[in-house]
């Protein structure tokens, strides 16, 4: 069912790749007298329902829905003109009369509604508004073929992707509608010296105006997986206690950055260095965990007087780091055959059995036709560490296949080639002096133990707008 | 000693439904009056946090605990195969997690100014934590044993001194147990028997996959064992389906023969002789009679296959662990020159760690 080309799959390989160091020495060492192997016959009570039957299911449940779904996708298309007060004064208009903004507690109308005028152009931007348009349209003569649900699980994807695209159309032109639905009140209500009124609908634009911002970062996050939980890989690079340290720095720095955004943060996996750590995966569990995240995928340097090296020298340190989106959904994720698995427990040698006491019960699973492997350690159960590992494989082999579409896709090709394959992301410097400067932004902070403690939303803000500008200029 | 069975269960009965009424579900203590009884002690992460600490002595207590195991290094792994320390460590924080009250993954990790301030609520007295390490690092106690539970499968059971901790490998058969009813509503509404079951792990793990009507026969030879799993069971909340009894192999289960669905047991399978060369935590620690198989092992295993032949009904399925490759063997061509009428579809199954384990088959 999955048919991966066989080429540099796993994203560990990738971290090594990025970092240029040898996958193998910072793995689990696969010597056959540590681990035994066993093809899994069995044991897997989720996962195991063929997909087709469920699409099945939801295809035969469709029909009898089919029509009135239809007649509304039509009776809800967007309005295509545009939006105008009584004076024909438009969002557009809004914007080129070059009002002054003013501050927030300045009671005045003009000042307000060019800030959502402004933000309104600022999210419409965001969601590149043009082509949004343009694949809303052909989405929406897809959806109404007859012949669409032929073919059920693309169908399920067409629906998807244009109710969240239509979702998105809406909302916008509500808030332009809203906007000019005020300020025509306003008019009114100078026209007719009603004080009140005025009042009323100058407070209403003002909170406009306060929602806006939310909505701007929400325009920031609009990719189909954005919303998702994910994990977070780091890898150290060459240079032993140096990297390991660095590695287990960067860790701390996303721990405290997911707590700080009152994310649930679980570790998976972590292998230690005699200092630090040499690999490790957690867990980050919140919305948009991934929309924010996938802002810090690739290798992040350190400069530093290393506090290892009794001479006091000059470090310059490497830590990789990947983050895999932990899809929601059934119908969309790769759906693994058992046959394909092979599961490993770590021993260390002896009989094993009622001889052994050990609260090590570390699993991992290898599927073999990608070769994509995934360890957990963590859980205080066999059970749940392979639970935990599955999770973490199939998390791997949905961002596989991910990619792989996207290759096809050439829609989207830009922006995953941008967060899949960048390298050498961000410097963090502490000596000679102290400074952290993201280099595909050029965004930068002069207090590192801030960044390092978590502070990372500047940076992150900064590279997802500056990488949507991106697009744009593309387009 | 052994019960009057109806008298057991009627009492067993009657005082589950009375803490059922009082609390719900998962009591904290289990106060069960007939004599038989032994009350079972109550695992730390589930007694209440009454005691309270300075944030900066836990940390003083944490430093100590983690240079004790640091200390360690491989010693336990060189002399019988052990601990080594990294896996104390893990150990040590999974025992903070059961001992701090609404513990948080940052407790230790920021330099706290307020620590001489700032207090922390605990299940256990601080003094109690220094002995309980003591009792890990020196006497080789077995970790399960200090924090009175073993995370098995998706369950976390009360153990105890005298009941024999249950081990990873046994978790694959409750995974081939709910591969056989799965394909087989006959069984999955059917009466099953885990022979030996020691804190109740099998028992639970199967109750939990059975079907309506399903039912498990758990039997020990041990009181303490019988109470151990009495109170797994019920904090699972599963009375209704898993009926304890006290005694030996096949005495429990009179009065069945021919009506089995399911026979599971992971019985004791060393070898008289290599006890005394066991690693610390088990030879020192877990109870003999839960581990010593006789001369070659298979005392009880050779009684499971009589126990297999004349329990099952027609179709059931019977599942055994056992000490590795030569028992599975053995066990195997025992069945076929001794069971072939009755045995069939004998199967070998390897743990995860790849040793031959599991010996499994169903009845003619």
């Amino acid at each position: 069912m999955l048919n991966f080309p066989r080429r540099s799959p796993t994203i560990t390989t990738f971290l090594c790749k990025i970092i240029k160091n040898s996958y193998e020495s910072h793995h689990i060492t696969t010597s056959p007298t540590l681990f035994h192997c066993r093809h899994l016959s069995h044991s897997f009570p989720h996962n195991t329902t063929p997909w087709f039957s469920s699409t099945r299911l939801s295809r035969s449940g469709y029909s009898n829905e089919l029509s009135p779904t239809q007649a509304r996708f039509w009776a809800s298309q967007p309005e295509s003109t545009e939006h105008s007060t009584s004076d024909e004064l438009t969002v557009q208009a809004i914007l080129s009369n070059n009002w002054p903004i003013l501050d927030e507690n300045d009671s005045d109308w003009k000042s307000h509604a060019t800030a959502v005028a402004q933000s309104i152009h600022l999210i419409k931007r965001r969601l590149q508004w043009k082509k949004l348009k343009v694949r809303l349209d052909m989405l929406s003569v897809q959806v109404n073929k007859a012949d669409l649900w032929d073919d059920p699980v693309n169908a399920g994807k067409i629906n998807r992707e244009h109710g969240s695209l239509l979702g998105k159309v809406k909302e916008v032109n509500a808030l332009e509608r809203e906007l000019i639905e005020h300020i025509e009140m306003i008019k009114l209500a100078r026209e007719e010296n009603d004080a009140e009124l005025e009042l009323e609908s100058t407070k209403a634009l003002l909170n406009m105006r306060r929602n806006a911002e939310e909505k701007e970062l929400e325009a920031l996050l609009a990719e189909e997986q954005d919303s998702c939980s994910c994990y977070i890989e780091v890898q150290a690079g060459a240079g032993g206690t140096e990297s390991m340290d660095w590695a287990a720095m960067i860790m701390q720095m996303y721990k405290l950055w997911a707590q700080k955004r009152g994310y649930k943060v679980t570790v998976m996996e972590e292998m230690a260095g005699e200092i630090g750590i040499k690999r490790a995966t957690i867990k980050v569990d919140g919305e948009f965990a991934f929309g924010y995240a996938k802002a810090e995928i690739g290798v992040h340097r350190l400069v530093r007087i290393s506090p290892f090296d009794s001479n006091k020298r000059r470090h310059t340190s490497f830590a990789a780091v990947a983050v895999i989106p932990i899809l929601g959904g059934e119908s969309s994720r790769v759906q693994i055959n058992e046959s394909d698995l092979r599961i490993e427990r770590f021993r260390s040698g002896g009989p094993g059995g009622q001889h052994a006491n050990t609260t090590e019960s570390a699993v991992r699973i290898i599927h073999i036709p990608t070769g994509v492997i995934a360890t957990c350690q963590n859980e205080r159960s066999q059970h749940s560490n392979k639970a935990s590992a599955m999770a973490v494989l199939q998390s791997r082999l949905d961002q596989l296949e991910i990619t792989r579409q996207a290759q096809l896709n050439a829609q989207h090709t830009q922006s995953l080639t941008d967060i899949t394959w960048g390298s050498q992301i961000r410097s963090y410097v502490l000596h000679p002096y102290r400074m952290v400067k993201d280099l595909r932004t050029n965004y930068e902070v002069s207090d590192p133990d801030s960044v390092l403690e978590g502070d990372l939303d500047g940076f992150i803000m900064s590279y997802l707008s500056a990488s949507l500008d991106k697009n744009e200029d593309d387009a | 000693m052994k019960l009057s069975l109806t008298n057991h269960n009627f009492s067993t009965l009657l005082n589950f439904s009375f803490i059922n009424l009082r609390r719900p579900f998962c009591s904290s203590s289990l106060s069960l009056s007939p004599p038989n009884y032994l009350k079972p002690k109550v695992p730390i992460f589930l007694r209440p946090p009454i005691y309270s600490t300075k944030l900066s002595d836990l940390k003083k207590w944490h430093d100590w605990a983690k240079n004790v195991a640091s200390s360690i290094g491989s010693t336990f792994v060189k002399s019988d195969n052990g601990p080594d320390s990294s896996l104390l460590c893990r150990e040590l924080k999974w025992f903070i997690e059961d001992v701090v009250e609404n513990h948080h993954s940052s407790l230790f990790s920021q330099m706290g100014l307020d620590d001489d301030i700032e207090r922390v609520k605990m299940r256990v007295d601080l003094e109690e934590l220094y002995c309980l390490w003591k009792q890990r690092i020196e006497e080789r106690k077995p970790f399960q044993y200090i924090v009175g539970c073993e995370h098995w499968r998706d369950l976390v059971l009360s153990v105890e001194e005298g009941v024999l901790i249950p081990r990873p490998e046994t978790e694959v058969i409750v995974d081939l147990v709910c591969d056989v009813v799965s394909k087989n509503e006959d069984l999955k509404r059917g009466v099953w028997a885990d022979l030996g079951t020691g804190s109740g792990a099998l028992a639970i793990g199967i109750g939990r996959v059975l079907g309506n009507g399903g039912k498990v026969i758990a039997s020990d030879l041990s009181s303490v064992a019988v109470a151990v799993a009495a109170y797994n069971v019920e904090r699972y909340c599963l009375q209704d389906k898993i009926e304890l009894r006290e005694g030996s192999w096949l005495e429990p289960l009179k009065g069945m023969e021919g009506k089995l669905a399911g026979l599971v047991s992971n019985p004791p399978y060393i070898p008289s002789k290599e006890i005394s060369g066991l690693q610390a935590e088990v030879g020192k620690h877990e109870p003999r009679v839960a581990l010593d198989g006789g001369a070659d092992g298979m005392n009880a295993l050779l009684h499971l296959c009589d126990g297999a032949d004349l329990m099952l009904k027609s179709g059931g399925f019977f599942a055994f662990e056992t000490n590795g490759e030569q028992q599975c063997k053995e066990l195997v061509d025992y069945m076929k020159s001794n069971k072939s009428a009755s045995l069939c579809n004998l199967e070998i199954l390897a743990d995860f760690a790849g040793i031959q384990r599991f010996v499994i088959g169903f009845r003619l």
